[in-house]
Parts: structure tokens; sequence; C-alpha cells
């Protein structure tokens, strides 16, 4: 599943990491790639501290190492405490390197986008997936297009804003080039006062897509900053109930 | 000049993603993999600039008629284009002067000759057909124009129209091929004797040296075959290569004449036009569907790629590309193309 914004700001790692969760406890063993190699974060939402991590997807697009070296184990802080030899439920996150020098390195050299492709492939055999959950980079880029050309799923988020709403307009376009078989919208960071019922038949009215989420403009998500991940924090919270609810049917 | 639509930046862009994506990558890695251990034949040493070729460089490429591209290995090295070339100055001539015109200069006969045989027809005193040395030479002296330096820079756009973008002679490699061409010379002569080739021969034997040492890749390779594939327009830049008329007697001839003396085999077993070089390229051309471009610098005894002709064999009997292919039960190369989504 490629999840994705076209601008930055959206919600996006966020929603993908309380989703990963979700459906991991649901029972599946679930893989979360950040491939926004130009502005990480993911690793923060899952209290993965940078000096802990020793091998990113960087190395593996540089052919420094194979791809489930990069591979964390994150089951523990993001679900509890799980039999070690119980296979389900499992959450592994593979990040992106938050080191300038790295972030440099590629944009200086760039790196084969198949290689990802391959990445990809390799995880889901190698670790056994049930789910992998693609995070990307806003916007058109080549991970952004080779996540959607191999994904079953595309998930795009969106405010409800008039940039986020024309600039959907755009990457619609290149998944239904790319012949994507489920694009599903999920609108974020809806202000209390905006009329939903009619901003979703706007949306879904303009885009021929079903919008399978709206989470309201949160005060609780903004002062939790990307510390952790909402849904255990506030598990009874409105805005964790709608992603249970975006949750189950992303995985129908 | 464009006959189709060109493919917009976003259909080239979403095309690269899916050929990224495609399981056909996979398959063209195994080959590559595959005969990465075949390591038979000597790298071409009759001039140095290609005894000094690596012997391990192996390039994969694949174009098809609709600009999707697929490589794999050392697909960006550059090597001399070599007797490659030949079928394309042949078009050059065809358009130049008509198909009799030049049918009275050289033949379309197979020779079981070396391709550097001092030998004509004793009928007709032409040349046997346009892939052999005495052939190509006397194809380069049909070319137009006003004088040499016109000559050659059509010679060069005319490959620039098949590759898609600008190519170049290797200086090194051109000053090496005139400094041993006797042989060529002698044929020249002997052609000039019969009127076969005009009183501007000498500078034709130039023109043949330079568009012998054009540099290109396995790559270019594979999209000069996709543009004949593509009835003579590169399906990049959909800019015509060659009028469509003249296409069928290119790829007839590489059918017939373009793998030296393994041509006969060649189309027996493999079924493909094609043409290949001692710098170590092949081409091979799927007519209506895709160009294959192969470069491995180990030659056979006939002056083949080794590793070229496996690939090509290979990939003809696992998708059944032989264009006398009557059973319809093998693996479809198109499917392959398409993104394979996760599972």
């Amino acid at each position: 599943m490629a999840i994705h914004s076209f601008r930055g700001g959206t919600g996006k790692s966020n929603t993908t990491a309380n989703l990963a969760v979700l459906i991991a406890r649901a029972g599946f063993r679930v893989g979360v790639v950040d491939t926004d190699i130009h502005s990480p974060g993911i690793h923060v939402i899952f209290n993965r501290r940078p000096d802990s991590i020793r091998h990113t997807l960087n190395d593996y697009l540089h052919g420094r190492c194979p791809i489930g070296e990069a591979a964390y184990d994150v089951t523990e802080s993001a679900i509890g405490r799980v039999a070690a030899d119980d296979e389900r439920p499992r959450i592994f996150l593979i990040p992106s390197s938050i080191q300038a020098g790295e972030i440099a390195r590629v944009l200086r050299e760039g790196y084969d986008v198949a290689r990802l492709n391959d990445g990809f492939q390799e995880l889901i055999r190698g670790l056994a997936l049930d789910y992998l959950l693609i995070d990307t980079h806003p916007g058109v880029n080549e991970e952004t297009l080779l996540s959607i050309a191999i994904a079953n799923v595309f998930l795009l988020i969106m405010r409800p804003d008039k940039q986020d709403l024309q600039g959907t307009a755009v990457t619609l376009e290149l998944a239904r080039r790319l012949e994507v078989e489920r694009i599903l919208v999920v609108l974020n960071k809806i202000p209390a006062a905006m009329d939903r019922a009619l901003l979703r038949e706007q949306v879904e009215a303009a885009y021929r897509v079903p919008v399978i989420g709206m989470l309201p403009l949160s005060n609780e998500m903004a002062e939790v900053a990307s510390g952790g991940i909402f849904v255990n924090s506030y598990p009874e919270h409105r805005f964790a109930r709608e992603l249970v609810r975006i949750a189950d049917q992303v995985r129908k | 000049m464009s006959q189709d639509t060109s493919p917009d930046e976003l259909e080239l862009l979403v095309g690269r993603m899916r050929s990224a994506a495609a399981p056909l990558r996979g398959t063209l890695g195994r080959l590559h993999e595959q005969f990465c251990n075949l390591r038979d034949g000597t790298v071409a040493n009759y001039i140095p600039e290609l005894a000094k070729a690596d012997p391990e460089w192996f390039g994969i490429s694949l174009v098809t008629a609709d600009g999707q591209a697929f490589d794999v290995g050392d697909s960006d090295v550059k090597f001399s284009i070599q007797s490659v070339s030949k079928p394309f100055v042949f078009g050059l001539a065809l358009e130049d002067h008509g198909l009799e015109q030049v049918l009275a200069r050289v033949g379309v006969e197979p020779t079981g000759d070396a391709f550097n045989a001092i030998v004509l027809d004793e009928l007709s005193n032409r040349p046997f057909n346009p892939m052999v040395n005495a052939g190509a030479i006397a194809t380069a002296d049909l070319v137009n124009g006003a004088d040499y330096p016109e000559r050659v820079g059509r010679m060069l756009e005319m490959f620039a129209r098949y590759a898609g973008h600008e190519v170049f002679v290797d200086n090194k490699v051109f000053l090496s091929e005139r400094a041993t061409g006797h042989r060529n010379r002698a044929i020249g002569h002997l052609m000039r004797n019969f009127g076969m080739v005009s009183e501007h021969f000498e500078e034709s034997l130039e023109l043949y040296f330079q568009q012998c040492s054009i540099l290109v890749t396995c790559r270019d390779l594979a999209m000069i075959g996709a543009t004949l594939a593509n009835g003579g327009v590169n399906p990049v830049t959909s800019v015509r290569a060659i009028e469509a008329r003249y296409v069928k007697y290119l790829l007839s001839a590489m059918l017939t004449c373009g793998m030296y003396d393994h041509a006969g085999e060649w189309a027996f077993r493999i079924g493909l036009p094609a043409k290949s070089g001692v710098g170590g390229g092949i081409v091979a051309v799927v007519p209506g569907r895709m160009g294959i471009g192969v470069f491995s610098p180990r030659l056979d005894a006939k002056g083949n790629s080794v590793r070229g002709v496996q690939v090509c064999a290979e990939l003809s009997r696992l998708f059944g590309l032989h264009i006398f292919e009557a059973v319809g039960d093998h693996q479809s190369l198109e499917a392959q193309m398409q993104p394979q989504r996760l599972h």
C-alpha cells in the first residue's frame, strides 16, 4: 500500500504509522518503509532514535547491505510485548537516513529506482509480510511513482485545503496512468466547523474516488507532535476511532 | 516530420516506472547472470582500440516499439559500432537513389565468404550484399552530398535519427581503421575497376571508416532496432529515420546476410533480422514489437559476439520470437513488461 500526499504537512506519516499499528494489532505482519529519502521522519513517530539505526534504506539503495539488514522489529515499542516465537503481530520499520551527508549523496548520485522495487519484493518475501506500507515523499517523484506502479492500494491523504485539492488531481492522473487497482482518499485536519457531508460529496464528485476516512483537526494530535503512536496514547479519541474505521476498510 | 503523436512527458515517465517494476527486468537479469560465466571467444585485436576492450563487459538492452526500455549490465558502455552500421547506410543509399539504382551497384545474396573477402560476383561484378565490406563500401559511395563533410554529416544525422540523440565518431578508432584498411582499399580499387563505385570512392572509403568508428551503447543498438521494429520511426522521439517502404529491405538483408557466415543458421534457428559487429555489438529486430541490443566484446571464429548470439538465441527460444514461429504457447514477452503488483 502506497500512502501519499501531493504536499507536505497533510499528516501522511502519522496516518501511516498509526494505520500500521492498527493493522498489525489485528493480527498481521506489517512492514513500513520510509521512501521519503529527501525528508525522512516516520522513524520519529516510532520512537526509533537515529543512533539506534545502523543501516537504512539508503545503504540498501547504494548496494551497501541487503534490505533485510535495514529492517527493524519495532513490535514491542509500537504494539507491546509479544512472545518471542509469536510470528504475529509484528511491525518492521525500514527507515531512511536522517544524516545530511547521506541525503546529499542521494541528491548528487541518484540511484536506480528499479532497485527500490527489488527491495520491496525482498522485504515481503524475507519478512513474510502480510502488508507493506510505503510512506512516500510528497509531490511527484520517482520513489512515489514506482510505489504507485507496484502497489495494490494507493491511499491519498489530503487536507480540505485548496492547494491540496488542486495538487491531488495531478497525482490522480498519474495513478490512473499507472493503472492502480484501488485508489482511496482520506481527508485529514478537517476544522470542526466544516460541513463534513458536503466536503465528502465534493471530493468524491471531483475525483471519482471513495473517501474512506475523515479525520478531524485535533489539538491532542498536534500536542503529541509526532512524539509517538497516537492510537496507543489516546485509544478512545474520535481521531483514533476514525483511524480504526480507515484501517478496517483498507484491509478489505 | 513525425508520423505519430509523440509520447508526452508524462507517458515517458510512467513508462520508465513500468519498466522498473516489470518482471522482464528480472528475466533479463537472470539471462545476464547465466551468460556472465560464458567466457568463450576472443576480443578483436586487429586495431589496438578494439584490443583494449574489457572482455568482461556485458550489456543487454531491449526497447519496445512503443518506447519502453529495459537495460541490464553494461548497457551504457560505449564501443565502436563497426559492421552494425552497414544496414543503415544501405538504407540511406536507398533513400538517396531508390531501389533499382542501388541494386545495380550491390547485390543482396548471402555469401559464404568472410566479410572482408576481396571478391565480387563474377557475373555482375557487384559486391554480394551490403553487409560484407565490399558492399558496405559500395553503399557508402552512394551516400549523396556536395562534398565529404556534407556526406559525413548526413551519415551521422541518419544515425542520430535512429538512436534518438547525436552520435560521435571515436577519432582514435577512425585513425586506426584508416591506417590498417589495406584490404578495404584493395576492394575499393577492384570495384572502381568494374565501375561499381564512383570516382570519389577514396572519399567513400574515408566515410566507411568513419561509419565503423561511431560510438554507441547497447541501449543505442536496442533503440535503433526498435526504430526499425516501429516501421522506421523512433519510438521515443517520433522522428522518422527511414522511409517506411525501405524498412523491409533492411530487415531482409539483415535476416539473410547480417550475421556473417553464421547468417543461414541464424535465420534458421533464431529467425530474427540482426546485425553484428566486431566491436562486440549485436542488434536484433522483432518486427512490430521491439529491438534487442547486446554488447560483449568476445567474438567467435566468425566474428560474432559469443554472448550476444547466446542471449538472442535464448530470448528467441523463451518467448517464441522467431518470425516464422507457428507455435502459440510460449511465454509472452509483453506480459512480462507489465508492472508486477506486490503480493
